[in-house]
């Protein structure tokens, strides 16, 4: 192969990523683009806490992109760049659709369309980042790689996030928290543990989880599972905190929001485990 | 440490102490948590909603005034679709009368709002209550 056709093909493998990003964007955010809650919160949410949330995604998509990356990544340096990819892929998305859908005017102030877009480009260009890993066939899936233990958290990190972002600024999540008795959040919170490690270690899916047969099956639970449900209220008070729905409320009214949503979040954390 | 290997992971059966620490630091802050909620749900009553509102301040607008105020709610259930009834008064007069609908009211908690009105609250009674709500 002349030197020409080595870049040409490279060329429409990187387009192709390019592509598959935009698919992973619109999978994965449009539920969010369409939330009536998440334009309100782009014009409405305290500024402090959107400049936060954009600067927390910026190490997540960083080290997304270095375990799935758009390309095979080697070094940060090149993650970091593919993060910076699906960054821009997310802001460029959520533009198109919500002027598409007719979200953003003319005649709107600067710092509502800034703000819709920039509220929408974060969980759009985590979605562009899992395109990849999700739409892509992967060719390299029969290789050993070893991920250290805050790795692992930090993924169990990122799926909570993920799913979080799609629930937490919904009116529902209040509502549910508002409606329940603290004997539902037991149950709930009993029920986000015992899925959580359920799905990961003894439902068979690929992608799932093993023990060597010496170890016993608690071994994990404590390891991996019981810190992946804290990783995961962690990041459901966080996702609270930036959409203003803590403010003012009691500890206990606080915690039954948090449990809720723990389930869902604990759920990601889980599916991250999974598929990344 | 997780090995991965055809898809598959296989957690590390000798794992660095950290792991342990970490996991049992978890177990103790979900028992905690537990343990918390479970004292509660035996323990607090659900009482109905019980609403208060105190006047935080008068402040004069570009087109009127602004009465802000502060719903708190004592009771261990959320009120939803509270109404507030604003009224100025001058003696046995009405001068005006405004309402507020705050979407809920936690239990425990506490919202802020603020009713519009016309007129000069200064000189007059102004009356602000909650007038009904519904469960959420």
């Amino acid at each position: 192969m002349t030197r020409a056709e080595g870049d040409k093909d490279e060329f429409n493998r990187f387009v192709t990523g390019l592509g598959r990003g935009v698919a992973g964007a619109l999978f994965l955010a449009l539920p969010m683009l369409m939330t009536m809650e998440m334009w309100y919160l782009g014009f409405y949410m305290a500024r402090e806490r959107l400049f936060l949330l954009l600067l927390l995604n910026i190490p997540l998509l960083i080290l997304l992109a270095h375990r799935i990356g758009f390309e095979k990544t080697f070094s940060w340096r090149e993650a970091t760049r593919d993060a910076a990819i699906a960054y821009g892929i997310g802001i460029l998305t959520s533009l198109v659709v919500l002027t598409a859908l007719g979200l953003l005017r003319g005649g709107m102030p600067a710092s509502e369309l800034v703000g819709k877009v920039a509220l929408q480009s974060v969980p759009a260009s985590i979605g562009a980042m899992l395109g990849r890993s999700q739409l892509g066939h992967s060719e390299d899936d029969a290789d050993t790689r070893e991920t250290s233990y805050p790795g692992e958290l930090l993924l169990m990190a990122a799926g909570a996030l993920f799913l979080s972002l799609n629930i937490a600024p919904t009116d529902e999540m209040m509502v549910l928290a508002y409606k329940m008795t603290i004997w539902h959040a037991l149950v709930v919170s009993l029920l986000s543990i015992a899925l959580m490690h359920g799905f990961v270690y003894a439902v068979s899916f690929i992608g799932g989880h093993e023990l060597s047969p010496q170890t016993p099956w608690w071994h994990a639970f404590v390891r991996f599972t019981l810190p992946g449900y804290v990783v995961a209220l962690a990041i459901s008070v966080l996702a609270l905190w930036i959409f203003e729905r803590l403010d003012d409320s009691s500890p206990v009214e606080i915690m039954l929001s948090v449990i809720v949503l723990g389930f869902p979040a604990a759920l990601g954390a889980a599916a991250a485990r999974l598929i990344l | 440490m997780t090995r991965s290997e055809q898809g598959r992971h296989r957690e590390s059966h000798d794992p660095h102490w950290i792991e342990w620490l970490t996991g049992l630091v978890s177990a103790l802050l979900i028992a905690g948590m537990l343990g918390w909620i479970g004292w509660e749900a035996f323990t607090r009553e659900a009482t109905p909603p019980d609403l208060s509102i105190v006047v935080l301040a008068t402040e004069k607008t570009g087109a009127g005034y602004r009465v802000t105020f502060d719903i708190a709610n004592s009771a261990t259930t959320t009120a939803a679709a509270v109404t507030v009834l604003g009224r100025l008064t001058e003696g046995e007069k009405i001068v005006e009368e405004n309402h507020v609908i705050f979407d809920y009211v936690a239990a425990e908690s506490k919202s802020t709002g603020a009713l519009l009105f016309a007129n000069d609250p200064a000189g007059r009674r102004v009356e602000i209550r909650a007038a009904g709500y519904t469960d959420p």
